[in-house]
């Protein structure tokens, strides 16, 4: 077991290994397919709000609602097209499902950046995740872009230098 | 309104989306007890404790907490009304705000429904039910409804499509394992329970299928449903895609009338780790 807790450094990031079992604390920002792009758009632009950093971050693929959290697939078209400018962008690791492409694997690896799945354990999550907060877009609802503080999230990293678990 | 009835449908649909039942969890022990590799034994140990803790708050077993369909078993010396469907519609409303639901209806006219403009609706009792599935039920004297929460992950991954049997079961199963490796190595919750429907269209295998959902038991499975376990386990996809032995926990399987055709229409769901989640009562 791996320890990380949020901001993750790039030396944290570094000494990940395909494979390994990850237990996440801090705070990590929730979001997916209708959020993401409007994310990277701004920060691309310079308009996104400054009390979103993603440097060092962890974006779970999840919606946030009463139900709880879990995660979707990382596979859909917007939040795979997500991996790249995001993790550019600071973040260090991105938490989903599913298996992703082969380009996807390749901007991870440029950018020091890291991928892992984590079964979709929603009651178990509820134990783990002390506070949530809506940042942006609050018109998409559960779907808007939170960050939520957890302590003991574990995963499995899918995919880090150039290498994946679904090889 | 019959506050009895509401009450009945709001429990169990809250028990529908929070509970495994004992054939379930009794497979995932074995599933455990038999899996090879470590990291698919980790996220199956995983899956059955959230089940666990979910059951004993009574609270969602996954946040997608899907979409209601419900499948009403009717006897010959029962009836069904008008007022009963509106009782069963307002327990369906209630219970998902006390799970709590996802709220995830949609709002706006059919054009905003597609493309999602409208925005969400935040009551999670606004989420219409699907249809009601009608059946005979083999009690004259009872009416059993069993309510089951569909995910989203499955309904991508799901598949309603003819198959050119050639007048052999083989071709049929080898189609369906075949379908069911690409559908099972994309969902990201596996390890799934495969439901299918083999009918003369395609309305008639999706209803079929999901009559599969309804009485599948993990403790029975057929050879055909054991052929198709197996052939798809042996593709070694494993939990959450991870590799392994236990990539389906188990097939149901509901073969209906058939068309003298070339031709069977297999609808296939690759249900996810938590599904079919379903729970049944009489009224």
């Amino acid at each position: 077991m791996k320890y990380l807790e949020t901001p993750i450094s790039e030396e944290d990031i570094a000494n990940l290994e395909v494979g390994d079992i990850v237990n996440i604390s801090g705070w990590i920002y929730c979001g997916r397919d209708a959020v993401l792009p409007k994310i990277i758009m701004e920060a691309e632009s310079g308009t996104l709000d400054r009390k979103v950093d993603l440097r060092g971050g962890v974006i779970f693929h999840t919606a946030v609602s009463p139900a709880g959290v879990g995660p979707t697939s990382s596979n859909k078209k917007e939040i795979e097209e997500s991996f790249g400018p995001l993790s550019k962008l600071g973040i260090k690791l991105h938490l989903g499902k599913g298996a992703i492409g082969a380009a996807t694997i390749e901007l991870l690896k440029e950018n020091n950046s890291v991928f892992a799945v984590i079964p979709p354990t929603t009651a178990l999550f509820e134990d783990q995740t002390y506070e949530r907060e809506l940042l942006v877009h609050p018109e998409l609802g559960m779907e808007a872009l939170y960050r939520i503080k957890v302590k003991n999230y574990q995963a499995i990293i899918a995919v880090a230098k150039g290498k994946s678990i679904y090889e | 309104m019959n506050d009895e009835i509401i009450e009945k449908v709001s429990a169990v649909l809250v028990k529908a989306g929070s509970t495994f039942r004992p054939d379930q969890k009794a497979a995932y022990e074995r599933a455990i007890a038999s899996e090879s590799n470590a990291k698919s034994r980790w996220v199956l140990e995983q899956v059955l404790e959230n089940a666990k803790v979910a059951e004993k708050r009574l609270c969602p077993l996954c946040d997608d907490t899907g979409i209601p369909h419900i499948y009403l078993e009717v006897g010959a010396n029962r009836s069904i009304s008008g007022s009963l469907i509106d009782d069963i519609n307002e327990g369906i409303r209630q219970g998902l705000r006390k799970l709590p639901g996802r709220p995830m209806a949609i709002k706006g006219d059919d054009m905003q429904r597609i493309d999602q403009s409208g925005g969400l609706n935040e009551d999670s009792g606004a989420l219409a039910p699907s249809p009601i599935l009608f059946r005979p039920c083999d009690d004259p004297d009872k009416i059993r409804l069993t309510v089951l929460m569909l995910g989203g992950g499955p309904a991508i991954r799901g598949i309603t499509h003819r198959v050119f049997h050639r007048h052999s079961v083989d071709v049929v199963v080898d189609e369906i394992i075949s379908r069911a490796r690409e559908a099972v190595s994309k969902l990201g919750c596996s390890p799934c329970t495969l439901a299918i429907g083999v009918g003369r269209s395609q309305f008639e295998a999706t209803s079929l299928m999901l009559e599969a959902m309804a009485k599948g038991n993990y403790d029975y499975q057929t050879e055909f449903e054991q052929r198709i376990t197996s052939g798809v386990n042996a593709a070694h996809i494993g939990a959450l895609g991870l590799g392994g032995d236990t990539s389906v926990i188990a097939t149901f399987a509901n073969i209906g009338p058939q068309r003298a055709s070339g031709v069977r229409v297999v609808a296939l769901r690759p249900c996810c780790c938590f599904e079919p989640r379903r729970a049944t009562i009489e009224l």
